[in-house]
Formats: structure tokens, sequence, C-alpha cells
């Protein structure tokens, strides 16, 4: 672990000595967490192929990870509740320094930087007052800057919108504080919603799905490059009812539900952990780990195009051609034509799959 | 790492053994489930009628029955799916925790106003769900703050709108009931439950998260941090039941994991032992309202009894879950 003095004498140096960038370094295509079989939860630097270049220690089981646009560089979040967040070189794979979420707040496990790389922003409990906010950070020292209200309660995943001056929040809706562990604390008043704000926290479209869904907590985001969002959900009504687990938005217009046959739908168990658009745009897909699928639909027509069968699978993200995911069973793989195995390790890995830089 | 290309077929989880679960859930809804609601719409019926017999806040009779009718609640309000989550029915019986204090708001509301929706049992439904329930009446009984406001006669009205609701909701999900525990013991067809074994696992859910509420809510709440305890978030302590939904709750988990245990006599013992040492635990606590998490002694003690729970957790997803086909997948598990 590196000191905070060695972290700013390396600030300084970066300031004066150009950074490496992205295409400078052998760097990794993406980023996840994971439980080595050493014990200790990791993050690591996957190669598309599935090679581990580089893993680190992390200081209790991560989640999400936020790459820098321009620097290679990732900040890498803790699992909610949890108050810390690691800033890695992704060159060499060490740690640079860590954020501490301020007194009354916890991470989500989700961040992003704005498109200069100037900021970084990051989701956020404000747990006393039950209400979600989105802290700035200096991305220079990261340095608390502020923060501003997400727009919502609950907020989890977050990007960026291809204009680059719009940040798309999933507010899941869900309250919960860290004296109670992860219990729901208001399931029959929570309201999800998809929430749209420019970089200073201004609200610009609030979407919220019909009544009949509001336990389905918008979790998880991906945006195509001409603004289509998608978003994943998380039932926490009936578990008898199976309702749509994966939503397609486009500023200014209602949202619509995608959902599979009955049959493949119930086996879901109300659970989708990761949603990414392919590749080549055409088709969006969400992991199903309690369902043991991956389901993938044809931004066309809001079709299921197949229901691959996939022992806890959950990490997903965009691959050169169609999709790469990864499970807690230890695989890493590719989804094109057909489902392929690149590599299998013991590692166990964790919820998401971030790709950090465009592929193909 | 080397690069391996492995057959789809590698990927597929196990199918969980085919067994017969038939015995086992006709067990447990006849002995569990079933006498569960039956209790609690009688005890309803009995404070409907306390109600409509006296209306004070300080009537004994109302006050036993109140008790009588939350008591059988807890015992039933781990079974969190079907029926009690029909319309909402299980938060219309008990909005808690109230983190940014509806209920009050709610009743403060209705009693300002004056609202008419406490005339017919249908327009009071349909008011909000935070100011229904048991812990509204909670707040109508023994809540200095509701003694006086407004007229004798508005809040005479509005405990009895109260206490019919909660009967009228109790015995929505009794009727109810007896028909869902069909598709309980009989999954396939028309039941939401394929198998028997997705049936079980309905009722595992139930012992899990009804454990993890017990000890992260009830008990977690009101301990707060080692800095800042929050007493005054114990459940129901205005009537003193905080500690008793405790142990209620432990008492009635216990016999629902009995059941679902029934065939691995080992885990069995090892849940049995684990719930005994807990419900001593939180029999010999002598704090009602769990005020002791004030100060340092009382709080090590409601500590130790969270810990026992949570060791009634380890040994419910270790053992128990596996073989229930429960997927211990490590995203599976994740929630996040």
């Amino acid at each position: 672990m590196q000191s905070r003095r060695s972290f700013l004498a390396g600030l300084a140096a970066s300031s004066v000595t150009p950074l490496r960038g992205w295409a400078s370094v052998g760097a990794p295509d993406y980023l996840a967490a994971a439980l080595f079989p050493d014990g200790r939860y990791r993050l690591a630097g996957l190669s598309t192929g599935g090679e581990i270049l580089f893993s680190l220690p992390l200081p209790a089981r991560g989640h999400a990870a936020a790459a820098h646009p321009i620097r290679a560089q990732a900040v890498a979040f803790a699992r909610r509740p949890g108050t810390f967040a690691l800033v890695i070189d992704c060159a060499t794979g060490t740690e640079l320094g860590r954020l501490t979420a301020p007194n009354g707040r916890h991470f989500y496990g989700h961040g992003v930087f704005s498109p200069d790389g100037a900021r970084l922003f990051t989701t956020e409990n404000d747990y006393e007052a039950g209400e979600g906010v989105i802290g700035i950070w200096d991305a220079a020292d990261y340095k608390r800057l502020g923060e501003f209200p997400s727009g919502g309660v609950g907020p989890h995943d977050m990007r960026l919108m291809p204009d680059g001056q719009t940040l798309v929040i999933a507010n899941g809706g869900i309250e919960t504080h860290p004296d109670m562990g992860r219990t729901k604390l208001n399931l029959p008043t929570m309201q999800p919603r998809l929430s749209y704000l420019d970089l200073n926290g201004t609200v610009l479209e609030q979407v919220e799905l019909p009544q009949a869904q509001h336990k389905n907590s918008i979790r998880h985001l991906a945006v195509r490059q001409d603004g289509l969002v998608a978003f994943a959900m998380q039932w926490q009504g009936d578990k008898t009812q199976h309702p749509p687990l994966l939503g397609l938005h486009r500023r200014g217009e209602a949202p619509h539900l995608l959902s599979a046959p009955e049959a493949e739908q119930s086996s879901l168990q109300g659970y989708a952990g990761s949603v990414a658009f392919s590749g080549e745009g055409e088709t969006v897909a969400i992991t199903c780990p309690r369902g043991n699928a991956l389901h993938q639909y044809s931004t066309a027509d809001d079709q299921l195009v197949a229901a691959h069968p996939l022992e806890d699978v959950c990490g997903l993200g965009p691959g050169a051609m169609g999709f790469v995911f990864t499970t807690g069973t230890g695989f890493v793989g590719a989804l094109s034509s057909g489902v392929q195995i690149s590599a299998r390790s013991d590692c166990q890995w964790d919820n998401h799959l971030i790709p950090i830089r465009t592929t193909g | 790492m080397r690069f391996l290309a492995f057959a789809l077929a590698v990927t597929l989880p196990f199918p969980a053994l085919a067994q017969d679960r038939g015995p086992i859930l006709t067990a447990m809804v006849d002995e569990h489930v079933l006498p569960g609601f039956a209790a609690l719409s009688d005890a309803t019926g009995t404070l409907t009628q306390a109600a409509q017999a006296d209306c004070a806040a300080t009537s004994p009779e109302l006050r036993a029955a109140y008790h009588m009718a939350f008591d059988n609640w807890i015992s039933v309000s781990h079974l969190r799916f079907g029926p009690s989550e029909t319309d909402d029915r299980a938060f219309a019986l008990a909005f808690w925790p109230d983190t940014k204090g509806f209920t009050p708001k709610a009743l403060s509301g209705l009693i300002a106003a004056e609202d008419g929706a406490v005339e017919t049992p249908e327009a009071f439904a349909e008011t909000s769900i935070a100011g229904r329930g048991f812990f509204a009446l909670e707040q109508m009984l023994y809540d200095p703050r509701f003694a006086d406001q407004g007229s004798d006669t508005y809040r005479c009205a509005l405990i009895q709108a109260i206490a019919t609701d909660i009967d009228l909701n109790a015995r929505a999900m009794d009727e109810d009931w007896e028909s869902f525990a069909t598709a309980l013991t009989q999954p396939g067809g028309n039941s939401p439950y394929r198998s028997g074994d997705e049936a079980m696992q309905e009722l595992y859910k139930a012992l899990v998260t009804g454990l993890e509420f017990t000890g992260d809510t009830r008990l977690g709440r009101p301990m707060g941090t080692f800095d800042r305890p929050r007493p005054t978030r114990a459940e129901a302590r205005r009537s003193d039941r905080s500690l008793r939904h405790v142990e209620l709750s432990l008492i009635a988990l216990r016999d629902l994991a009995a059941h679902l245990s029934a065939d691995h006599p080992e885990i069995a013992f090892d849940l049995d032992g684990a719930f005994d040492k807990a419900i001593t635990r939180a029999q010999a606590l002598n704090d009602p309202t769990l005020a002791g998490v004030a100060d340092p002694q009382g709080r090590f003690r409601v500590e130790a009894l969270q810990q026992s729970i949570n060791d009634i957790r380890a040994i419910a997803s270790t053992e128990l879950g596996p073989t229930l086909g429960i997927s211990a997948g490590f995203n599976s598990l994740d929630g996040d």
C-alpha cells in the first residue's frame, strides 16, 4: 500500500512529466474485481481473451470501476456500503491513492469521469437523509470538490451520455442505512428513476416506470453512441411475478421494457446483474446470475434473440464483436455468434466487467 | 494463464437432484403457515370488536387486544410472499422502519383535515399506507402527541378505522392463504411454483430474510453505531414491544427452520441449537424497548444477541441452503 505522501509526490511528478496515456501502455481491455484463490478481493486488468495482466488487492469486496478517459488510470469502488475507492495506475497495476467517502456518505460502487478527465463523479448515499447524492472529485489530486442531489434515492450506476455534458443516473429507489447492513427500508414507497442531470447537477429529465413497476429497481446502465440508454432492473416485489428486467430509453421519449417469453423470464428470479450493448450496437444483453442465463435482445424490435445458459454469469461488456462476459465460476468468455469460453481461472469474477478503452 | 476452449456444457449448472418435497411442504403449510394466519385473523377480529366497544386510547381491553393481534402478526410476518404481498398487505399491516416519519405525518394529516376516509373501510384503505396498520394504531394508543390532537370523536373514529382495516387485511390474507397453500403443496400446473424445490426455496428465503430483518433491522436499527446508538429507533418501543418482536420472530423462525430441515437431522440439530441459544439470550435480556443499547454494558448484551442470530444465518446459508438447491454462487448471492 502506498502512503499519501508518496501518492502526492507521484501526482506532483506527473504534473511535469506527461502522463502515459492508454495508447502507450500494454493496457488491459477490461477491469474486473474478483475473489482470488488466495482468499483476497482483488481488482484485475484483463485482456479481451481473459488473460489477467495485473491484479492488486482491495481492502474489501469491490464492485465496479471508472476508467479515466485520457490517463491510464482507473478508480475502483468498494461494494456498497463501502467507503473506499482506489486510484490505480493501469499500466503497472499499482495503487496511486485512495478516496474516502466523507462522513455521512458511502459509495454505491459506480462512478464516471468528466469527458476532459478533470473531474470524477461518484454515486453516494446520504444515509441519514435517505437521499442519493453525486460526489464531485478533482481528478488531479482526488480531493473532494462538492456534491449535488442525484435526483432520487439509491443512485447506483451512472454513465456519461455521448454529448459529454449529461449524466444518466440509475436511482434504484431503495433506501438503505449502513447501520442496518443491506436491509431495504422503503420497499412500499420506493420509486426508482432514470435521471438525466447536467454536470452541475441540474435535473434535465426524470423518467419513472408505470406504478405497477415501482418495485422494479433500476440499477445498471449502458449507453449506445447514439444516446440510446439501456437499463437493467432488480424486482423487489412479489416473487411469483416475472416482470421485465431490461428497459430502453431515449431522451424525451417514454421508456420501453423488454421481456423474454414467460418460460424463460420466470427462470430469472427477478434479477439482472449487468447490462451492455454489443460491440456493433445491434443487440443489448443482460446477465442474470440467479437464473444462470445471459439474455440477448435485438434493439431493432425488442425481441429476445437468444437465451444462453451460463452458471453465475454477471460481468458483461461490449466485445469487438458481440459481448465479453465473466462468471462467478471463473470463466471469461465471448458471445458473438455463439458462446465461446476464452479462459478459466480460480477467480470468482464479481458483478461487473468495465471496458477501459474502445474495443475493436 | 493458458487459453482454453471449454465446451458449453461445462458452464451449465448441475441440476439439483429431484426430491419429493410433498410431505415437508404439506406439514409446513398445515402446521406453520395456515394456523398462524388463522390465529392472526381471530385476534384482529377481537381487536376490531374491542375498538368498537371502547375506543379510548387508554382502554385496557383495547390495548390487550392490540398486543395480542400484534403478537400474532409478528409470528407470521416472515411469510412475506403470495397473499401477504398482494396489494402491499404486509406493509399496510406494519409500516416499519419508518425512516422518514411518514406514520405520524399521515396521522396528523388525517386528524387535522378530519378526513372522512375513516367513515368507510374502502375509503380508509386508499389512504397513505403509513397511516394504517399496527404502527399507526400504536401511536394513536401510546404516543402522547396524539393523546389530545383533534377532537375526541375524530380520534375515536380513526382508532376504529385503523382497527377495522387491520382486521379486513388480516382476514383477506387468511382467506387467500387457504387457497395459496395449494400452490405450495401442489407445484406445477397453475401454481406459480414450477416444482417442490421452488416452493421450498420460497420458504427458505422467508427464513433467511426473516433472520436478516430481526438481526440487522430490529436490533441493528436501535444499535446504530457505538458512538451514536439510536434507542428511539427501536421497533414498537412506545408500547414496550421491541424485544418481544425479536423473541416472537425467533420462535416462529425456529419452527420454520425445523420444517425446512426435517429431511436432514444433523442440520436440524445445528439450527435448533443455534435458535435455542439466541432465544435464551433474548429472554434473558430484560430490556423491553432495547433502550440498553445506549450504555456500553447493555449494548454488549444486545450485540451478543445479534451475533447469535448471525450464527443461525451462517448455518442456514452454508448448511441448509445447499440441500435445497439454493445457488450459492458468488454473483447470485450478491444482490447488487
